[in-house]
């Protein structure tokens, strides 16, 4: 980031409470409560230990958005390669892959998730799909979209929905399978190939959940592989279509056709990435409009302002982080901040701790649309591998943000906040469900 | 190979001119090309992430004019850093009328 820390940036451990000396010897990534609430968790590891070894997990947690930082800007010494696909399936991943080689067509190694030289040549492909200006233009059809979704989950009943399943989960479903020229109608069905697939880096599946998550993807990449070759005979005006004609130019200038194995993953990675993600930020903003006192009069009182709504957006995706934390290998042993990573130690860059780090966000934990540094966070990851939909998930929550205060007002948690549940995961910050109350707004 | 000039500095102070910027490259990607201290371009050149943020040079800045609303709200990102003169380098492309133009990376963080 092009930006300058006021701060001066402690590196050194500072002192834990009892409470959190506890937490940093018993606590783990992999303990669902914490998973839930892990602020606390995330505090003490980036004061007291910032790159610290979660032995149940077998990872380094990377904690502080300086090394975050660090450890991004350097793919080759840190790999996405190799982290990636040491944490899909981990454990069982030879039986996964098996599993997708007897059952799902194959077995396609994600593209995208490589490191350079091969990385450049692939994003190069997938940059010009999602500009911000490209976005933009897309703006109006976004709008109607969402209006259209939000209008049809008031006219089932005025009173009450579950902002998650009903509104988040459809909304970025609808949007990316038009890009991408998929069917729609198919949310369900792409809502559970989306929990398979992303369920492959979250590391709480058992050996049985790992084998129906299979089954999932292999139906997803039997229903890709159709797709595909249909628009490679009969190219249309969508992704689809583009990437199965895309060519790639190598270093010396030569071009050469994407294979079709590079095709499908990077299908399947535009649809589940597209949806999955964006999906989690628009539920937690009906989280915090309903849980966080002043949030929903805040946002009502930005909406017509571009300049406010936006950073209202980039406030909500540093405070409530949709990804929590993604992968690296170290390729060779390596002294982060003062940490010895060996050669192999796979690491997880916690994306959610970075935003919190008070050192480059003073108050972490208050929602202020006016940091000036607003751009330094790391929802979206950062360096060659910095979510490439970026443009793309600001607005669709921009817009959402926007149509529901349009159309709802009152809107109310109708469960205690205590009876919510997340996704078991160490990869994302997911609300399962979220059920509320509200009312329509008349225009 | 091109004929157009462009010079940067970096965010290190130090700095280099090209003279070999073909027409339509953008100041980014020149940035890039040559390992420019402090030119990232995270987004591939899609003004959305504020990794390749420079100040334009007194003198050229009628020729290269104003960001447009979308490049403005990733200014506005990064706003401890950004001034009368800033720019995304991905959203200034070369061409005859900018030849020559000087640039300075906008002061990067060390990270």
């Amino acid at each position: 980031m092009a930006t300058q820390t006021t701060e001066p940036r402690p590196s050194q451990r500072l002192a834990l409470s009892s409470e959190e000396q506890r937490l940093l010897a018993e606590g783990t990534l992999t303990d669902r409560g914490i998973q839930a609430h892990p602020r606390a968790f995330y505090r003490a590891m980036r004061h007291g230990d910032p790159i610290h070894y979660d032995e149940k997990l077998g990872s380094w947690l990377v904690t502080r958005h300086e090394d975050i930082s660090a450890v991004q800007s350097d793919p080759l010494t840190f790999s996405v390669h190799h982290g990636y696909h040491e944490q899909q399936a981990r454990g069982m991943h030879e039986e996964f892959r098996a599993y997708l080689k007897e059952h799902g067509g194959g077995y396609f190694p994600d593209a995208i998730m490589s490191d350079p030289p091969y990385h450049t040549r692939i994003r190069k492909l997938m940059e010009n799909a999602f500009t911000a200006h490209r976005v933009k233009e897309l703006e109006p059809r976004i709008t109607e979209v969402v209006r259209a979704l939000i209008g049809e989950v008031i006219a089932r009943d005025g009173t009450r929905c579950d902002a998650v399943k009903d509104i988040a989960i459809p909304l970025t479903i609808r949007i990316i399978v038009e890009q991408l020229g998929l069917d729609q109608g198919m949310e369900d069905r792409i809502s559970r190939w989306s929990v398979a697939v992303t369920a492959q880096i979250g590391r709480m599946q058992s050996r049985e959940q790992m084998i129906e998550n299979a089954k999932e993807i292999c139906d997803l990449q039997h229903y890709l592989i159709a797709k595909m070759k249909q628009r490679e005979a009969v190219p249309g005006e969508d992704m689809i279509s583009d990437l199965v004609h895309a060519e790639v130019t190598n270093a010396d200038g030569t071009r050469e056709k994407l294979t079709f194995e590079e095709a499908v993953s990077l299908v399947r990675a535009t649809l589940i990435a597209g949806n999955d993600t964006t999906a989690t930020a628009i539920g937690n903003l009906f989280y915090v409009l309903t849980t966080k006192p002043g949030m929903a009069e805040l946002l009502e009182s930005v909406i017509d302002d571009d300049r406010r709504l936006n950073r209202f957006v980039e406030e909500h995706l540093r405070n409530e982080p949709p990804v929590r934390a993604l992968s690296r290998m170290a390729v060779k042993e390596t002294v982060v901040n003062g940490t010895t990573i060996p050669e192999g130690a796979h690491m997880l860059l916690v994306y959610a701790s970075g935003n919190d780090d008070e050192t480059v966000f003073p108050e972490p934990r208050k929602f202020d649309i006016d940091r000036p540094n607003l751009g330094r966070h790391v929802a979206f990851g950062g360096g060659p591998h910095r979510c490439i939909g970026l443009a793309l998930a600001r607005m669709e929550v921009k817009v959402a943000a926007r149509e529901i205060v349009r159309q709802m007002k009152n809107i109310r948690l109708a469960i205690p906040e205590g009876e919510i549940t997340y996704t078991p995961t160490v990869a994302t910050h997911t609300i399962e469900s979220l059920p509320i109350t509200f009312e329509r707004r008349e225009a | 190979m091109g004929k157009l000039k462009v010079t940067m500095t970096d965010v290190n102070g130090d700095t280099r001119t090209f003279d070999d910027v073909e027409e339509g490259t953008s100041l980014m990607e020149v940035g890039k090309a040559h390992g420019v201290a402090g030119i990232m371009g995270d987004c591939g050149g899609g003004c959305a992430c504020a990794t390749c943020h420079v100040y334009v040079a007194e003198g050229w800045w009628d020729k290269v004019g104003e960001p447009d609303d979308i490049e403005f709200a990733m200014l506005d990102m990064v706003a401890d850093v950004m001034k009368d003169t800033s720019r995304l380098g991905c959203q200034i492309r070369m061409n005859p009328e900018l030849d020559g133009i000087a640039v300075t990376v906008a002061p990067a963080s060390t990270y």
